[in-house]
Order: C-alpha cells, then structure tokens, then sequence
C-alpha cells in the first residue's frame, strides 16, 4: 500500500517591501498608460445611438466589453518585461473611460519597439497565478457565465437591421470552453516609434470595431446574431477581434 | 508498503509586500502542511498540489467558508446547504438542487468526494479547475446567488475572517484567490477509500458476501465499461438514454463545448457511496438504486447521442434479471465508506 505524504516542514515567509535597499533604485521604473480607443472608420464609437454598417446589414452597438491580461512590453535589444501576471487582468469597458486607461506601475526605463498582450484569459494558467482575483472586476463587469467557471473575453451585444430583419437584438459572448474550444489569442502591435520610456508614457492602442465582422473572416448578423458557445463561430469572432488592433506609437 | 514522499521542503519564499516598508521582514508564521493517505491502487492525482498545498490553517479556513452562508445572498444558503457530509456531501433527498429564497436549480447536488483525481467538474464540465468550480454555485441565481465582490467585503469587514486568511496564506490577504484556494484546501482532503471494498483491496480482513461476491462479477462484465476502475467513473460523457424531461430539456455537456455531438450527454458518476447519494441521475429522477437498474434493463429511450455501449445488442440498454439486480446491488453497498461519511475533521460542528 502506498502513502501519498504532503510533507511540509515549517514554512518561514520572508517577505521585503519592494523599495528595501537589494531592489533596483526607483528612478528605473516608471508608470505607463495604455489607452485604448474603439473606432468605427476612425471615429470612437458611441454606444446606443450611433449606426453603423458593416457589408449587409447596419446595427448599433449596446455593450461593447473585453479583456486585457498578459501584458508584455519588448524591448530594442529584445528583452521581454511580462508584467506580473496576477495584476495583468483587465475589462475595456466602452460604457466606462476610466476603464479605457490601463496605468501600469514599474515598467523599467528603457527602449521599447513591441507590446504583446492577451485576449481573455490563457486557460493554461487557469486557475494559477491569482486570475481568481480577477473574478470579481470581472463579475462586476458581467463578463462571466454563471453556469461556466470560466470568463467572457469579448461581450460585444447591440440590434442591426438587415434586409429582411428589423431592430433585432444580436449577441456575442465568446470566451474559452475546455481544451476544444480555446478562444485566447495574443495580439502582437510593433510600434512604428521607439518608445523611449521616461519621455513617453503613454501607448495609444486603436480596435477597430468593425472588423469584429469582416477581417479574416466575413460574419453576416443575419447569418447568426447570437453567437456563445459556438465552435465553428466564435474562434472566427475572436480571429476578427485580434486583427482589430493597432497602434500609432 | 511503498512509500512515495511528495517533499516540498522547507521552502523558504521571498515575497515583496508593500505593508512591511518600514520592518523589511514580517513574523514568521507556523502552518503545518497536512497529508492525505491514498491506497496504491488509486489513479495519480490531478490536482495541482504544488500550487496549493493543503496546510492545517487553510483547511480550517477552508471548512469555515464551506459552512458559512456569507457565501451566498441571503446569508443562509451555504455550500454545506447542499452538500450534506452523512450523504456523502449531497443534498440528501433532493431532487435538484436548493438555493437563496427556495430557488431550484435544474441538476442534483453532486457527491463531494475522491476530487483530487478528476479532470473536470459538475454535470456537464463546465469547471474545468476544482479551485474554479466554486464560482458557478456562488454566482449562480438559483443557488447562492451572490457576488464575490460582496463576499470579499463581507469577509474583510467580519471580526475573524482577516485574522484567519492572515494565518493561512503566505500574502495574507482576503481575496477571491485566497478564498477559493482554502475551499479547496478543504476539498483535497477528502478522499474516500476506506469502504468494505477497499478493505478488501487492502487485504484487512474483510470479505464479499457470496451475493456481493456475485454483484461484482455481473458489475465487472455489465457496468465497468462506463464505471471503470476503483472511482468507478471512467469520467466520460455519456447519454444513458434517459428520457428528456421537457422541464428542464437540460442539453447537458452541449452546453459547454457547444458540440451537438455532446447533447444529452453527461458525466459518468463515481458509484462511491452511492447507496447514500440518493436521489440518482444529473436530474435527481430516481429515488432508488433499484429504479436505475431498471432504467438501464428497460427504461432506456433513443435520443440524440445515446452511448453506443447500450446499442450492441437487440435490445436497448442492459438486460438484467430481478436477482441480477439484486446482486449488484449488493456489491454497490459495499462501496460505501462509513469512516468518511463520519470522518469529523469534515463534519460541520
């Protein structure tokens, strides 16, 4: 018979304040802002009274919510600074302006060409690295199910009017379901300008919205309106979604 | 007897926390991790407990949040509400399952045992993390129904709760992070294997009743496909042919992979303890052992997806005779771990 024994000796924590004296000096480090912007054709979508076409129906957009998580700043000589993954999970709410100003404390100064960050949240961290902390910005948000233990990485709801339909409510509630279905993606944006961090602290970063219908792939409301769980729909969604960013940095 | 140590040494885990700017170091805290004690012939363990070790402060905090309804919206309902520990952590007699203001889910509570050796968790899967599957009952509006932002208020505002996070964890602080890691650390402690059946596994002594003896041979040829192996639950989804209810038309693991191969399909049960776990199936339909028997001799109906198993012979499902039944019947008892079901470092008081 065999024992299975957790043997733990005494643990002794240790912990040290982040400015104690063995840490890098703090004029190294400084805060950053990315801000987003959601654009139909260049200008910031506005919720609920503007229409908006995409190529065969024309629809307003109601809720318009998503997540950031897994921020990672590349720097010139390549060198990655992942920011600490537990305070790496964030909601883009349209309906909230502060929400659309990410401030990153503690990025080290210096020379950045590239921020790679997340869509969603990876499951293959899940549930390590405190993304159950997340659960109540998240919540508030309503980017939860309630019969999934899982997150909504994109809400994106409104009504469209097509040829034949009028005033129709549409839905799009995508997030990841079990190792099948794995709608996380990464979105890698280059700048076209160094950031030289300590000058600049600020990244503007443009999704443009429509393209949630028409980049890789070409979504028709009318086709589908309500799209959830959905194998075949919702990694097209999300592949939209991921091509929707870009940065004038 | 083999011995196989899990050592996580004394590790000693700098940490960088913004409250000790002025000291540098905080007291060192003393929390014993604890161990669990599994037969050999159970499978490896999946869950991560490199990532949450159990320790005796995170298990008390862990019991104390399970049997506390600041859980849930009307500060009643909590996860012991459902999950009864003399039914093997099941809400005994109930057909589905009860939450805030007499709300009623639409599944039947689920044994809480042995769940460090699943991959996913509830009917249908939709939790793929046991760190995780506490958020769907909580947030739920038909069982606590209750946000995590409240409960972290609620727990930070309470006169022992903040004391008692600060003991079990390393950062101290009263988050959903924390909070689900000590369920959890509760959780992981309960294995049950310490039936007549495992008894008999362990050469202690015990033995099968000729008839018990009979069940088994007859389980083993008509049931151990779906119920494998010593959790009896090859952890498969499955349709056993049941008939919809259109009450609830309950799609089960459909609705989590979207997949309509997966409609009406839903987890194989462990059958450890079953003879306590009443009512039977993801809906609570049947009262008695007995009636699912029956179900699979001659219940069962064609609907979408129905297991190929069921479908190898003329007729639909499982034949088996009256004293058949009887048997297995007898053997399924067998697996019924009273030291578990009265174990008291479980128990609610």
């Amino acid at each position: 018979m065999k024992k299975w024994w957790l043997l733990f000796m005494v643990l002794g924590f240790v912990a040290c304040s982040e400015d104690s004296d063995d840490q890098a000096s703090p004029q190294e480090f400084t805060g950053i802002t990315l801000q987003f912007q959601n654009q139909i054709e260049g200008e910031n979508v506005v919720l609920n009274s503007e229409t908006y076409m995409n190529s065969e129906e024309t629809y307003e957009i109601e809720t318009l919510r998503y997540i950031i998580s897994n921020i990672v700043l590349i720097a010139e000589n390549g060198e990655e600074f992942a920011y600490p993954q537990a305070e790496s999970y964030f909601v883009v709410n349209e309906e909230n302006e502060a929400s659309k100003s990410i401030t990153l404390e503690n990025i080290p100064i210096q020379n950045y060409e590239a921020i790679r960050f997340g869509l969603g949240v990876d499951q293959s961290n899940y549930p390590l690295n405190g993304v159950n902390n997340f659960v109540p910005t998240a919540e508030e948000n309503n980017m939860l199910w309630s019969w999934s233990a899982g997150y909504i990485f994109l809400r994106f709801e409104g009504n469209y009017t097509s040829a034949t339909e009028t005033d129709r409510l549409f839905a799009y509630h995508i997030g990841s379901h079990g190792q099948a279905l794995d709608n996380y993606k990464e979105v890698t944006l280059d700048f076209q300008n160094t950031l030289a961090l300590g000058s600049s602290n600020s990244i503007e970063i443009t999704s443009d919205v429509s393209k949630i219908f028409e980049a890789e792939f070409s979504l028709s409301l009318e086709d589908i309106d309500d799209i959830q769980v959905d194998p075949q729909y919702s990694p097209q969604v999300m592949a939209n979604f991921s091509q929707s960013f870009s940065t004038q940095q | 007897m083999r011995l196989s140590f899990f050592l996580l040494l004394s590790l000693w885990l700098v940490s960088c926390s913004e409250e000790d700017a002025d000291s540098g170091y905080e007291a060192i805290v003393e929390n014993d991790t604890l161990s669990i004690e599994i037969p050999d012939y159970f499978p490896e363990v999946t869950y991560n407990f490199e990532a949450n070790p159990p320790t005796e402060k995170g298990f008390e905090l862990g019991k104390k949040l399970f049997y506390d309804g600041k859980l849930s919206s009307d500060g009643v309902v909590s996860c012991g509400f459902c999950h009864i520990q003399d039914f093997s952590f099941t809400h005994h007699t109930h057909i589905v399952s009860h939450g805030v203001n007499g709300a009623l889910g639409t599944r039947n509570a689920q044994p809480l045992q042995n769940m460090i050796f699943m991959n996913e968790f509830t009917w249908d899967g939709a939790a793929e993390s046991l760190d995780a599957q506490p958020i769907i009952p909580i947030t739920a509006e038909v069982e606590m129904n209750e946000s995590f932002s409240n409960i972290i208020d609620k727990l930070q505002a309470d006169e022992e709760y903040p004391q008692l996070f600060a003991e079990a964890f390393e950062n101290g602080e009263v988050n959903t992070d924390n909070m689900l890691k000590a369920i959890s650390q509760f959780l992981v402690m309960m294995v049950s294997a310490d039936s007549k059946y495992d008894k008999i596994l362990k050469n202690e002594g015990s033995q099968f009743t000729d008839e018990e003896e009979a069940g088994k041979v007859l389980f083993d040829q008509k049931c151990a496909t779906c119920h494998a192996g010593v959790l009896f639950t090859d952890q498969s989804y499955r349709n056993n042919g049941l008939p919809i209810d259109p009450e609830y038309d309950d799609e089960g693991r459909s609705r989590v992979t979207g997949l309509q191969a997966d409609k009406y399909k839903f987890k194989v049960p462990s059958l450890r303890n079953i003879q306590i776990t009443y009512p039977y199936m993801h809906d609570g339909r049947f009262q008695t052992l007995a009636q699912v028997l029956d179900h699979y001799d001659s219940g069962m109906v064609v609907t979408e997806n129905l297991d190929p198993v069921f479908q190898q012979n003329e007729n639909l499902g499982i034949s088996l005779t009256e004293d058949e039944k009887q048997k297995i019947i007898a053997f399924l008892e067998t697996l019924t771990d009273d030291n578990f079901l009265l174990d008291d470092r479980f128990a609610e008081f």
